[in-house]
């Protein structure tokens, strides 16, 4: 009787220290796990905030600035138009080569 | 040996302890075990609660999870309006060290100057002290990792508008506390918000969330809101809006776009604009959405409603002769004049020249109760139907109290007053047959279901009449595109200066442009509106009419609309001038 009680003490003993091992690991794994998840959600408002702001690189009030300051480049209108015509070359060689109306 | 001392045996030991000291040091033992046994019971079963609670709130917390308020977009997606996070940074001044060299790197991160931050944090009293709000994620990380003590940062959210101006006073803005102040930003402000959750958790004491207790409640980011707007169109039409501001000196200017299938507003300009972003010194003038807020008589504008009422009643068809005289015609003792004189003109040649005369002997045909009936049901003196904050509805007048003289004024556009969208709405009865179409600034792909106003053939004629105006010989020529055909009316009024319209030299004057195109089977509608042009032009077909080819032709390609018109050059000789 006598053994089989200190059998038992030791089982309680050894499952007791499991239990508190156990819960310290899972403590420590939802912490990693709670850690993942605020990373998650920074990446998710750092991909937000990235697409915002390749939008904003890209919105056409900014390429027309670029294109007129730094490239210097005038908004096309159809007042300014340049007609190429192609004629055969063995016809009229000189023939009319770009006017301007 | 008998000398011996026995150890084992002393006299000490010999003595006998009572039994009532080892009795009572058993009770006194047995005693303190139940005074334990009652503490555990009374902490363990009757004041459980207290306790379990005060363990809580010692290392239970609740976090509040923020929600993100819901993104605008335009047509196609891309991103017109979106939160991002932006950590406001704050202090509790006794808390912070008086260390010159970190504090002027934390003024450096925050963009003050040092003076301004000492300031801040003189007030040792004050146990809570903005420093800035809303600062980009970056210089939020830096400042905490200059690791001051008794500074702390809190999460929120900042607003940013990635396209800017152009379309600032569509989307508006949202103030500090993420709350919509103007546009959509505030007309729809209870469906962008979303709902905050809260979890409860228990933290170590290195302040590591180690468990969950209780339930989590998630938290709702705010739907995304689709706006019938196209960002491209938008563009375009706030970039040819500016240019023609700009080259005519004017003082302001709008321009609106809607699409006559679905009634959607595809753009809505208007210039001076202001960046949402920086906010700083914005000016009245600069916020002020002028096509929907501001009002003024639409002259020309309405002269093809008035026709379109006689055609429909049957009283003149498009070749019905108008002797329109010698320019000045003389009713109830006030005299009603044209630009120059035009003769005789058929009932389209009216429309064509913009004869005020015309549109009056056509108007004094009929009674006023019916020209009233379709101005109002055209959406004048209406507020549109439009989920836009500052949308007014103008000026018509009941008709009983209408005299003859302002029957005749408001034949041709005087005497009543409309803004630029509503005017660009009230065509949508020449564009779709006769019906007019509820608009919306929510993206929507369904047709629109209208309201009968004309029937289809008058409308058929009006756009035809449209057609002309537009075209060689009409007010409206530089309205023409390259490969589509267009018709529309323009407008050009005197501005009021002081108590009358002013004298010669000091007039102001304002000039605007309402049609569609293709003119067949019309696709778009595009209302312009330039004001106080200064740079010698005034006509609305010479300043406002440029703008609509522009952007007309800009947004049918968009569109891919096939052109209905072979291309050609053509060079657009000097314009009718219309009437005043």
């Amino acid at each position: 009787m006598t053994r089989l009680n200190l059998v038992l003490l030791l089982a309680v003993l050894v499952s007791s220290l499991y239990l508190v091992n156990v819960q310290y690991e899972s403590r420590r794994l939802f912490t990693d796990l709670d850690k993942a998840r605020s990373v998650a959600r920074k990446l998710e408002a750092d991909n937000e905030s990235l697409q915002v702001e390749k939008r904003a690189q890209a919105t056409p009030l900014r390429v027309e600035t670029l294109a007129k300051e730094q490239l210097q480049m005038r908004t096309v209108t159809p007042a300014i138009t340049h007609y190429v015509s192609y004629s055969a070359p063995a016809a009229v060689a000189s023939a009319t080569p770009g006017r301007a109306p | 040996m008998s000398r011996s001392i026995a150890y084992t045996s002393s006299p000490l030991l010999a003595s006998r302890t009572p039994v009532w000291r080892s009795k009572f040091i058993v009770a006194a033992i047995a005693l303190g075990f139940v005074g334990l046994a009652t503490r555990a019971a009374y902490i363990q079963v009757i004041a459980n609660d207290f306790f379990q609670k005060q363990g809580e709130v010692r290392f239970a917390r609740t976090l509040e999870l923020p929600s993100n308020r819901g993104r605008i977009l335009d047509r196609n997606g891309l991103i017109l309006a979106s939160s991002v996070p932006a950590p406001s940074i704050w202090a509790i001044p006794e808390d912070v060290e008086r260390d010159a060299g970190q504090l002027q790197q934390l003024a450096k991160l925050l963009e003050m100057p040092l003076a301004e931050l000492n300031k801040k944090l003189e007030d040792e009293d004050k146990t809570f002290v903005w420093l800035k709000r809303q600062v980009d994620l970056p210089v939020a990380q830096e400042i905490m990792a200059l690791g001051l003590k008794g500074i702390y940062q809190r999460k929120e959210y900042k607003r940013q508008y990635p396209e800017g101006e152009a379309v600032a006073h569509v989307v508006g803005f949202t103030n500090v506390e993420d709350k919509g102040q103007e546009g959509i930003e505030l007309a729809f402000n209870k469906d962008l918000v979303g709902r905050n959750g809260s979890r409860r958790v228990i933290k170590n004491r290195l302040g590591q969330v180690v468990e969950d207790i209780g339930e989590q409640i998630a938290p709702v980011d705010g739907p995304d809101l689709q706006l019938s707007v196209d960002s491209k169109v938008q563009f375009f039409a706030y970039q040819k809006l500016r240019d023609a501001v700009l080259i005519n000196k004017a003082k302001a200017g709008s321009v609106v776009v809607l699409d006559t299938v679905t009634g959607e507003v595809l753009a809505l300009a208007n210039y001076p604009s202001y960046s949402p972003m920086k906010r700083q010194n914005l000016s009245g003038a600069q916020l002020r959405n002028r096509a929907l807020t501001d009002t003024f008589e639409p002259g020309s504008v309405m002269k093809p409603f008035t026709i379109g009422l006689a055609l429909e009643t049957g009283r003149v068809t498009p070749q019905t002769l108008i002797d329109t005289g010698p320019g000045k015609y003389t009713l109830t003792g006030a005299t009603i004049s044209d630009s120059h004189p035009n003769g005789v003109l058929t009932v389209e040649g009216v429309i064509q020249k913009s004869s005020n005369i015309g549109t009056t002997k056509i108007a004094m045909q009929m009674p006023a109760r019916e020209m009233w009936e379709l101005f109002s049901s055209a959406g004048f003196g209406q507020k549109p139907q439009i989920s836009f904050p500052g949308a007014v509805s103008g000026k018509l007048r009941p008709y009983k109290t209408w005299r003859p003289i302002e029957q005749a004024t408001m034949s041709y556009g005087y005497g009543l007053s409309a803004s630029l969208f509503q005017m660009a709405h009230s065509y949508t009865v020449f564009s779709n047959d006769g019906k007019i179409i509820p608009v919306t600034m929510l993206k929507n792909s369904a047709p629109a279901v209208g309201v009968q106003v004309l029937s289809a053939r008058t409308a058929g004629q009006v756009r035809k009449m449209l057609q002309l105006a537009a075209g060689p010989g009409g007010t409206g020529q530089k309205a023409q595109t390259i490969g589509y055909s267009v018709g529309g009316k323009s407008g050009t009024a005197y501005k009021q200066v002081g108590k009358g319209y002013g004298s010669t030299g000091n007039r102001k004057y304002r000039g605007w442009f309402v049609g569609m195109a293709p003119i067949e089977n019309p696709r778009i509608i595009i209302g312009v509106m330039i004001d106080e042009p200064s740079a010698g032009q005034y006509y609305g077909g010479a300043v406002a009419a440029p703008v609509f080819s522009e952007v007309a032709q800009q947004t049918l390609r968009m569109m891919g609309v096939q052109p209905d018109m072979a291309v050609k050059p053509q060079i657009v000789s000097k314009a009718e001038e219309e009437s005043l």
